[in-house]
C-alpha cells in the first residue's frame, strides 16, 4: 500500500510549477477586491472629500475613503451616516449609497461615508467563505457590490497581538479585533492602521461639529442585539422619540449603549464628541454561524432554511420568515429610521431634513434596487 | 434529508477513507474531503475557497515554526540541561510539591500566548527530560505535558476561545480570571499528581545525579538563560504595556533564538533548524487542511447544519452537546469550536437567563480547549509525543483519565453556575 512519490528535482519542480500557476490565477481573482464599485453621486450631492482633508495622514493610504456632503443650502443641523464599518454588513453600505444617489435633503446638512473601512472591503474573512460580490437589480440592469471582512485588511495592518487592548480604556479583547473599526474609537493620530482611521473619522466629526452620528450595522440574527437602535445616554431621548415614530412599520429596540464596552462608535463618539452617538443592527444571515449554502443571493433575499428552523426552535431574538428578511427591508429598516432621528431632532442646532424620501413600505415593495441609479 | 447533511458526511467519509484506508496524512485527506465537499455540493473546485480557508491559521503557523526554531537552540545550546539539573538537585526531596511546580512551569507560556501548541514547544519541551529523569514512563510524561498545555492554554490572562465566545456576544474579556483559575488549577494539580506521583515518591539523588549534565551548566553559568529570560520578559511586557512596540509573538521568538546562538554550546544551527522543520511541516499542513475543511462546510452549508441541528434537540441537549460536540468539535478545531460552537451555545444559555454568563462562558472556553487533545488533529497531543519520541496514541491514553476529570469538572461548575444565579 505504502508507494511514495520519489523526492527528486524533476517532482519539486512540477510541484513549483503547480504553485506557481495556481498563484497566478488566485492573484488575478483576489486582485478583483481591490477594484471600486461605482457610486453615482445623485443631486443632492454637493461636494466630495477624502477623509484626509480632516486627518492628513491618512492622504494616499488604504485608510482614506470618500465623504459624500449633501448640504440642502438652508442653515440646520448636520448627521454624518457611516456606511461599511463592516462590509460584511452589505445594508449598511447599501443604505448609504441609497443616499448618496437619490436623498436631496430640504434642511441641513448630510455627510456620508460609504465605506468607513475601506481597507476591510478589499478582503474576505478566512472560514466565513462568503461571497467576494453580490448584485442588486435597478430598474435599468443589475449592479455588483462588494461584500468584505469584518475587519481590515491583514495587508493594510499586521500581526495582531493574541489580546487587544484599547489604547484609552485599557479594555483587553480577543486580538481579532485589532483591526476591527468599531473597537478602534476614539482612535488615535500615532495608533495602527485602524486607530488612525478612527482618528480621522471623530476629528471630522468634531471639526465639523456633527449633530448627529449614526453607524450602520447588521448582525446575524442569532445575536442579542439585532432590530436595533443602540444609543449614547446623549442620544437616548432622540432614539426613543423616534422609536415611537416608526413603532407601526417595523419590530425595534432601543438600548442604551453599554458604559462598560469601550471602542464602539456609541460608546466613545459619544463620550469624546458632541455628536449624538447612535448605531443600528439589522439582522443578517450571510454573516451568521447557522445558514446553510452561503452564496451572493443569500445575502441579498436572506432566504435561509436553517434560519427559519432555528426561529421555529426559540433560538432567534428575531422573527425569522421562510421568505427571509431582504436586503431591501434591511435597508428600509435603516432609511426609516435615519429619516425620522431628522424629524424627531429638536436642539439647539437648527433643523436637519432628509426631504422627500420614500417610506418603508415604498422601499419594500419597490426594493431598494429601485433607489439606487441606474448603470449607463 | 438535507443535502448540507449529504455533503458533510462525503466530506468526513473520505477524509477517514483517505486517512484511515489509503494511510494518507492527514493534511491530505482534509484536503480531499474538502474537495469531495464542495463537488457535492455543487461548488465545483472553488480554488479561491480552498486556498482562503488556509489562511485561517497563517498566525499559529508562524508562532509554530518560530517557537521549533527556538527550541532547538535552547536545546543544543545546552540550557535545558542545565535548567533541568537546577530543578531536580534542589527540589528531589519534595516530589509532589517539585510535580506541581513542574506542572506550573509547562502551564505558564500558554497562559500567557493561549496556545497550548506554544505551551508544549516551550516549556513542555523544557520539563520533558526532568519528567523522565525522574522516572516516570514517556508516554506518562507525553501525557502530563499534553494535559498541562491545555491547562495552560484555558488559564488566565489569555484564554483565546474565552475571548473568541465572548466577541461573538459581545462580553468584554472581564472577570474571567477567577472562574478560568477555579476551573484549571484543581485539574492541573490532579493529572500531574495521578501520573506522575506513583513514580517518583523516593528519588536517589545520586542515580538522578548521573543522568544529568552538570558540566554545561558550571562552564557557561548564568549566560546560558538569557535567550529563556529574554523571552518571558518580552512575552510579558508586550501584553503588559500597550505601550511596548507589538512586534507579535513570531518575532519574539526568533530575537530570542538569535540570541541563544551565542550564549552556549556552539553547534550547526542549519543542519538542525532543517531537521526542526522537518518534524514542524506536517503540523503545518494540518492546520491549512483543517481551515480549508472548515472553509468549505461553511460554504457547503454543513457548518450551519451542525449549529442548527444542535440547536434543534432544545436547550438540555444544548448543554449536553457543550460536554460531549464542542470538545470533539476540537478534532477539528478548538478555535473552531469555541467560535462555531461556543458562540450560539452561550447565547441559547443566556437567552435562559439563569445563569451567570461569564462563568458559563469560562466554562464552554474550557471544554473547548479540551479539543486540542482530540484525534486526529490532537494538536496538544501530538506534539507532546514528538516531544518524548512517541507516536501519539500511547500518550492519549494516559490521557483519558484526566480528560473525563477536567470534562466532569467543567461541567460541575456550569451547572453549579446554572442553579445559584
Ligand atoms: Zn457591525
Amino acid at each position: 500500500m505504502k508507494k511514495r512519490i520519489p523526492l527528486n528535482y524533476i517532482t519539486a519542480a512540477v510541484l513549483c510549477v503547480i504553485v506557481i500557476v495556481l498563484v497566478i490565477v488566485l492573484a488575478m481573482q483576489f486582485g478583483l477586491a481591490n477594484e471600486k464599485e461605482p457610486i453615482y453621486p445623485g443631486p443632492g450631492v454637493t461636494d466630495m472629500k477624502m477623509l484626509s482633508t480632516w486627518f492628513p495622514a491618512l492622504a494616499g493610504t488604504n485608510g482614506d475613503t470618500e465623504v459624500y456632503i449633501l448640504d440642502s443650502g438652508v442653515e440646520g443641523a448636520s448627521m454624518l451616516v457611516l456606511g461599511g464599518t463592516h462590509p460584511n454588513e452589505p445594508s449598511g453600505f447599501i443604505s448609504a449609497i441609497m443616499l448618496i444617489e437619490s436623498c436631496q435633503p430640504s434642511s441641513g446638512t448630510l455627510f456620508v461615508i460609504p465605506r468607513a473601512n475601506n481597507s476591510a472591503f478589499t478582503c474576505t474573512d478566512p472560514q466565513e467563505a462568503a461571497p467576494m460580490r453580490f448584485t442588486i437589480d435597478t430598474n435599468n440592469g443589475t449592479r455588483w457590490f462588494r461584500f468584505g471582512s469584518r475587519a481590515t485588511n491583514p495587508t493594510d495592518q499586521w500581526p495582531d497581538s493574541e489580546v487587544y487592548v484599547h489604547a484609552s480604556s485599557g479594555q483587553q479583547l480577543s486580538g481579532s479585533e485589532t483591526r476591527n473599526l468599531n473597537r478602534a474609537y476614539p482612535g488615535r493620530a500615532d495608533g495602527n492602521f485602524t486607530e488612525k482611521v478612527a482618528y480621522g473619522i471623530t476629528q471630522m466629526i468634531q471639526s465639523e461639529d456633527i449633530t448627529i452620528t449614526v453607524d450602520l450595522h447588521e448582525a446575524s440574527p442569532e445575536y442579542t442585539t439585532v432590530n436595533a437602535i443602540v444609543a449614547h445616554e446623549r442620544a437616548l431621548d432622540l432614539a426613543t422619540l423616534a422609536l415611537w415614530m416608526v413603532e407601526d412599520d417595523m419590530k425595534i429596540s432601543v438600548e442604551a449603549s453599554p458604559k462598560n464596552l469601550h471602542g464602539l462608535s456609541h460608546r466613545e463618539l459619544g463620550d469624546y464628541t458632541d455628536t449624538l452617538a447612535l448605531l443600528m443592527e439589522t439582522a443578517n444571515a450571510s454573516q451568521g454561524r447557522l445558514h446553510g449554502r452561503i452564496d451572493s443571493a443569500l445575502v441579498t433575499s436572506g432566504v435561509d432554511k436553517f434560519y427559519a428552523r432555528a426561529y421555529g426552535y426559540g433560538s432567534l431574538n428575531v422573527d425569522y420568515p421562510e421568505t427571509g428578511i431582504s436586503i431591501s427591508e434591511r435597508c428600509a429598516r435603516h432609511i426609516t429610521c435615519l429619516k425620522e432621528f431628522c424629524e424627531v431632532y429638536d436642539g439647539d442646532k437648527g433643523l436637519i431634513s432628509l426631504g422627500e424620501m420614500p417610506s418603508y413600505d415604498e422601499i419594500i415593495r419597490n426594493g431598494i434596487g429601485h433607489y439606487l441609479s441606474d448603470p449607463q | 434529508m438535507d443535502i448540507e447533511l449529504i455533503c458533510l458526511l462525503a466530506m468526513l467519509g473520505v477524509f477517514l477513507l483517505s486517512n484511515l484506508l489509503l494511510k494518507l496524512p492527514v493534511s491530505i485527506s482534509m484536503v480531499l474531503g474538502a474537495l469531495a465537499g464542495a463537488i457535492v455540493g455543487g461548488e465545483g473546485i472553488p480554488l479561491r475557497h480552498l486556498f482562503e480557508g488556509t489562511f485561517t491559521y497563517v498566525d499559529t503557523m508562524l508562532i509554530i515554526s518560530s517557537a521549533m526554531l527556538f527550541m532547538t537552540v535552547i536545546q543544543e545550546s545546552g540550557a535545558l540541561e542545565a535548567l533541568n539539573s537546577v530543578i531536580v538537585t534542589h527540589f528531589y526531596k519534595y516530589p509532589a510539591l517539585m510535580l506541581i511546580m513542574l506542572m506550573l512551569v509547562i502551564m505558564f507560556p500558554g497562559m500567557i500566548t493561549g496556545s497550548s501548541t506554544a505551551a508544549v514547544l516551550s516549556a513542555g519541551a523544557l520539563v520533558a527530560p526532568v519528567l523522565l529523569l525522574i522516572g516516570i514512563p514517556k508516554e506518562k510524561a507525553g501525557a502530563i505535558i499534553a494535559i498541562g498545555s491545555i491547562m495552560g492554554m484555558a488559564a488566565p490572562p489569555i484564554n483565546i476561545p474565552a475571548m473568541l465566545i465572548g466577541g461573538g456576544v459581545d462580553m468584554p474579556y472581564i472577570g474571567f480570571d477567577g472562574p478560568l483559575l477555579l476551573l484549571t488549577i484543581p485539574c492541573a494539580v490532579f493529572s500531574i499528581l495521578f501520573l506522575g506521583l506513583k513514580h517518583c515518591r523516593n528519588l536517589d539523588i545520586e542515580k538522578l545525579e548521573s543522568g544529568l549534565d552538570l558540566e554545561v551548566g558550571k562552564k557557561y553559568g548564568f549566560k546560558l538563560y538569557i535567550p529563556i529570560l529574554a523571552l518571558f520578559v518580552l512575552l510579558i511586557a508586550s501584553k503588559a504595556f500597550p505601550a511596548f512596540p507589538q512586534i507579535g509573538t513570531c518575532l519574539i521568538f526568533l530575537v530570542c533564538a538569535f540570541i541563544g546562538l551565542f550564549t552556549g554550546r556552539k553547534f550547526n544551527f542549519w543542519e538542525k533548524a532543517l531537521k526542526a522543520m522537518d518534524t514542524t511541516i506536517p503540523v503545518l499542513a494540518k492546520l491549512m487542511g483543517v481551515g480549508m475543511f472548515i472553509q468549505i462546510m461553511t460554504l457547503v452549508g454543513a457548518r450551519g447544519w451542525i449549529v442548527v441541528s444542535c440547536l434543534s434537540l432544545g436547550i438540555a441537549a444544548v448543554y449536553i452537546a457543550s460536554f460531549t460536540v464542542m470538545p470533539a468539535f476540537g478534532a477539528i478545531s478548538s478555535y473552531g469550536a469555541a467560535s462555531v460552537l461556543g458562540v450560539p451555545f452561550l447565547l441559547v444559555m443566556i437567552q435562559q437567563g439563569r445563569c451567570s454568563d461569564i462563568v458559563v462562558a469560562s466554562c464552554l472556553s474550557f471544554l473547548c480547549c479540551l479539543g486540542d487533545l482530540m484525534p486526529p488533529t490532537a494538536l496538544a497531543g501530538n506534539y507532546a509525543a514528538q516531544i518524548v519520541g512517541l507516536k501519539y496514541k500511547p500518550v492519549l491514553i494516559h490521557c483519558i483519565v484526566p480528560f473525563v476529570v477536567c470534562i466532569a469538572v467543567g461541567l460541575a461548575v456550569m451547572l453549579n453556575s446554572l442553579t445559584f444565579a
